[in-house]
């Protein structure tokens, strides 16, 4: 940005875009989704800009008995006057256009109609990236962080085969599940230009669909940081979307938040692997309450990181056991023959495993095996057993931690 | 009026000459000793004089002063009380200082006489080969078992002043001598973890450093305590080391004396620097890795150590020393262990994937701590988890250590035959020679290096495993086989909290 551009920004708050008072506005302390959007609700985003520093009177409605209730009244006048002093709106903006973010408020053209009509509107959309993705076909991929490996093969392959579809996928780009899906995505955008043919005729980059992350923090926060280069990726090449300005840090409660709005993005919510409890099992009762369909893929009674989604499946969620389930719930498993991903293995280049291979390879799927097990299991020497490992980690059909190894999908017969 | 009496001192694990030179003179009666004597040696004025009275000699009421030579050196412990009593005797003149001197005197004295028991004889009495070793009763074994020549031995003061008065020496004690069944824990009681068992063999017959990942409850101290029974008997140089050390630490000795077979010890994770690598300010104890010398050192929790503690260990492991150094002095001690450390996967134990509740900053934390530069040292890293019910109640173990033990022996002959040191210890240089890979085992090697899950030092130390393997498989054949290193490869598995560093 010139300087001259820069000092157009800061010149004037005549100057600055309705957005930039909202921005601002959405990184006031003591500032919940309910209070902004009964804020933005009465107001103009200037007005109540205004409203929140104390410099004008809040209209007649909830905002106004919340600044005037004698217990936290004069307390949350405070914190909003002193929020006011730091976060002015000119350098939340400045801030934004440095980041390149896209910002639109609840109410004014270019916020997602989606997001506006939910049952609790996102008041301030924060986005970097392509926002024609939110006109697509949209699933929302979740689940644990602490997933198998075997659960992060499965949501990587639907992360792909539904790009390949044509499907915009939405995650929470959390480590475990939500990081895979994005991967998958990017395993077809990798190879969908090189016309190596992994990607049907007419595919490339065109017609592939895309990701779509939601954040619990400020679009220059990145979190968990592991995620890095896969978060700069899905801003270049997809949509990054948050409702917390630049400099919000992920807290806890910001994750229920971002979990409503995976599931009003989305036409589907599948969860691959849950536990007990986790973010992923709450983004299916907001999906439910939504009458967004939920969908889940079946795990093996014994794990634990299957509990959560086996759960779902014996409440009526909708069994994923391929990616043709989803697109079935989508009404999309009439597209043309050469979209579909009908081969299984069409992303797959993995050589098959030898045929005296299977019977370890089998030993390894649906739980994790030890070496020692696996030897029993195929009745064969530990040598040998460690051979046929080695083999099978080397084409990708197996991953090992801490001694375990866990097969990832199953090989065509 | 003045004598002079050998005796010695121990400093680390060897002992140090020291002369008592005694002068009993007229003036004013008193009692003084000098030299450097800490507080145990000082306080042996007071049990000399109440020993020798005791016995129902008298005491000379002259000026009597004791100097323990050399002065620079500090003299700790009360093992120089016996030789004081005898200079005081000789240079009261009631004593023959020909014979007294002939002799080495080393003892600590009760106040009724008697003699003691006393840490360290081994490491003095190997210090003066030209003198014939007095000891205390107790001590005969150990002093007999280092010591060439002939050994005497007394229970009280008042069996060595009649035995330097002339008399006869006290017989020793009767010691078996004979060759007995070595007792070690069996590793038929083992039940089920094959790849515990092979990790076991293999760091036995390569000498490789083990690390058993596994909750709590499976078994990790059980394997560690087996692993000792593997290994072969000390030739008689490492007999002797072990036995000047645990001798000097005070540690209960076989009833031969010598400490002919490997050891454990298991520091719990609570325990000092200065007890692990051993020091203190006069004496230089030794620590645990000296103590564990030619045995087994075993760490559990490792993850619970403090990292200075950790950091510590790595001298020895790249040594095989540790050399501990105060201000006046310093001391270089042998510490050739194998080491065996355990740790839970993750702070809530692990179990399978998927099964682990923990946060992520606590794991984080712990990751914190395994991390670095020790993991590394580790060839082999083994899960081991929760024996299953199955193997609990079914009918007999695996192998017995006795069968096991055979296999370790043939393999380390052969890997001494062929290159004089365990595999562990083969340099990278050499390993091209040694271990010369067959096409495949190459091919297989390779692969894992351009997934970036092997690095460069993890390569050496999956081929010295891979060697060890192919010479327990009894292949005479030089190549290393590509099973042998699959196997060397399973057998060194990635850590969950180092998962995201994916190469080992």
């Amino acid at each position: 940005m010139s300087r001259a551009d820069r000092q157009s920004v800061a010149s004037g708050i005549d100057e600055l875009p309705e957005a930039a008072y909202a921005a601002a506005l959405a990184g006031f302390t003591e500032m919940t989704v309910h209070r902004l959007l009964a804020l933005l609700r009465q107001h103009s985003p200037a007005e109540a800009f205004q409203v929140a520093s104390g410099r004008l009177a809040p209209r007649e409605g909830l905002i106004q008995r919340v600044l005037n209730d004698p217990e936290r009244g004069a307390a949350l006048r405070a914190a909003w006057a002193s929020s006011a002093q730091r976060r002015r709106p000119e350098s939340v903006w400045q801030r934004c256009a440095d980041l390149g973010l896209e910002v639109t408020v609840m109410g004014q053209p270019g916020h997602p109609p989606v997001l506006t009509h939910d049952a609790l509107p996102v008041p301030v959309l924060f986005s970097r990236g392509d926002r024609s993705l939110l006109d697509g076909r949209r699933v929302a991929l979740v689940g644990t962080r602490n997933a198998t490996a075997s659960g992060r093969h499965v949501a990587r392959t639907l992360g792909a085969e539904l790009a390949q579809a044509g499907v915009e996928v939405v995650s929470g780009l959390a480590r475990g599940i939500d990081g895979a899906a994005h991967q998958g995505v990017f395993d077809v955008l990798d190879h969908g230009g090189d016309g190596s043919g992994a990607v049907p005729s007419g595919g490339g980059r065109a017609g592939v669909g895309r990701p779509i992350a939601v954040v619990a923090s400020g679009l220059d926060v990145v979190y968990p940081r592991e995620h890095r280069s896969l978060w700069h990726r899905v801003g270049a090449e997809g949509l990054l979307l948050s409702e917390h300005p630049p400099g919000a840090p992920p807290v806890a409660h910001h994750f229920p938040l971002r979990n409503r709005m995976v599931a009003a993005l989305s036409e589907a919510v599948v969860v691959v692997e849950s536990r007990e409890r986790g973010g992923s099992l709450i983004t299916a009762d907001l999906a439910a309450e939504r009458g967004v369909p939920v969908m889940a893929v079946p795990g093996h009674v014994a794990s634990r990181a299957s509990l959560g989604a086996n759960g779902l499946l014996r409440d009526g969620a909708t069994p994923v056991l391929d990616v043709g389930d989803i697109l079935i719930a989508l009404a999309l498993d009439r597209l043309p023959l050469d979209r579909l991903p009908s081969e299984r293995l069409m992303l797959d280049r993995r050589p098959r495993p030898r045929a005296d291979d299977r019977v370890v390879l089998q030993a390894c799927s649906g739980v994790p095996r030890t070496i020692g097990e696996v030897a029993r299991f195929a009745d064969r020497p530990l040598l040998d057993v460690a051979m046929a490992l080695a083999r099978l980690e080397q084409s990708g059909w197996l991953h090992q931690v801490d001694g375990w190894y866990e097969a990832l999908g199953s090989p065509p017969p | 009026m003045l004598a002079a009496i050998c005796s010695a001192s121990v400093l680390g694990v060897t002992g140090q000459p020291v002369t008592v030179e005694v002068h009993v003179g007229p003036g004013l009666p008193s009692f003084q000793i000098v030299g450097l004597p800490d507080e145990a040696c000082r306080e042996s004025r007071d049990r000399v004089r109440a020993a020798v009275l005791s016995t129902g000699l008298d005491w000379p009421n002259k000026r009597i002063t004791v100097n323990l030579a050399p002065s620079g050196l500090r003299k700790g412990g009360s093992g120089l009380d016996l030789a004081i009593a005898v200079g005081v005797l000789v240079a009261d003149e009631r004593l023959d200082a020909q014979r007294a001197q002939a002799h080495s005197i080393i003892g600590e004295l009760g106040l009724d006489g008697s003699l003691r028991p006393l840490p360290g004889v081994a490491p003095m009495v190997a210090c003066r080969p030209d003198r014939v070793p007095v000891v205390p009763l107790a001590n005969w074994a150990e002093a007999a078992a280092v010591c060439e020549g002939e050994v005497r031995c007394a229970s009280s003061l008042g069996e060595v002043v009649l035995a330097l008065g002339g008399g006869r020496w006290p017989d020793p004690p009767l010691v078996d001598l004979s060759e007995r069944p070595r007792q070690v824990a069996d590793l038929a009681d083992v039940r089920g973890q094959p790849e515990a068992r092979a990790g076991l063999e293999i760091a036995a017959a390569g000498g490789h450093h083990l690390l058993l990942v596994g909750p709590p409850g499976s078994g990790k101290t059980m394997l560690a305590q087996r692993l000792v029974g593997l290994l072969p008997a000390h030739d008689h140089a490492t007999a002797l080391e072990v036995t000047m050390v645990h001798s000097a630490a005070g540690v209960t000795l076989p009833e031969m004396g010598v400490v002919r077979f490997p050891t454990l010890r298991a520091p719990h994770h609570t325990c000092s620097m200065v007890s692990l690598v051993g020091g203190g300010s006069h004496s230089l104890r030794p620590g645990e890795v000296s103590l564990a010398h030619g045995g087994v050192l075993f760490l559990d929790e490792l993850g619970e150590f403090s990292p200075s503690v950790l950091d510590a260990l790595r001298q020895p492991l790249e040594e095989g020393v540790i050399r501990v150094s105060r201000a006046h002095c310093s001391a270089t001690l042998p510490a050739r262990f194998l080491l065996v450390a355990a740790t839970n996967p993750c702070p809530c134990g692990g179990g399978p994937p998927g099964s682990c509740e923990c946060d992520e900053a606590a794991r984080q934390r712990y990751l914190r701590r395994l991390s670095g530069p020790l993991l590394d040292r580790f060839d082999l890293r083994i899960g081991v988890r929760r024996t299953e019910i199955d193997d609990l109640l079914g009918i007999g173990g695996g192998e017995s250590t006795e069968v096991v033990r055979q296999r370790v022996d043939t393999a380390r002959a052969r890997a001494l035959e062929r290159s004089g040191c365990l595999n562990a210890a083969l340099a990278p240089a050499d390993l091209d020679r040694v271990a010369p890979l067959a096409d495949e085992a190459t091919a297989l090697l390779r692969a894992e290096l351009e997934r970036g899950r092997l690095t460069g030092r993890g390569l050496h130390r999956v081929r010295r495993v891979a060697r060890t393997i192919a010479d327990l498989g009894g292949h005479d054949s030089p190549l290393v086989r590509a099973e042998h290193v699959a196997l060397a490869l399973q057998l060194r598995v990635r850590l969950r909290v180092s998962a995201r560093s994916d190469a080992a």
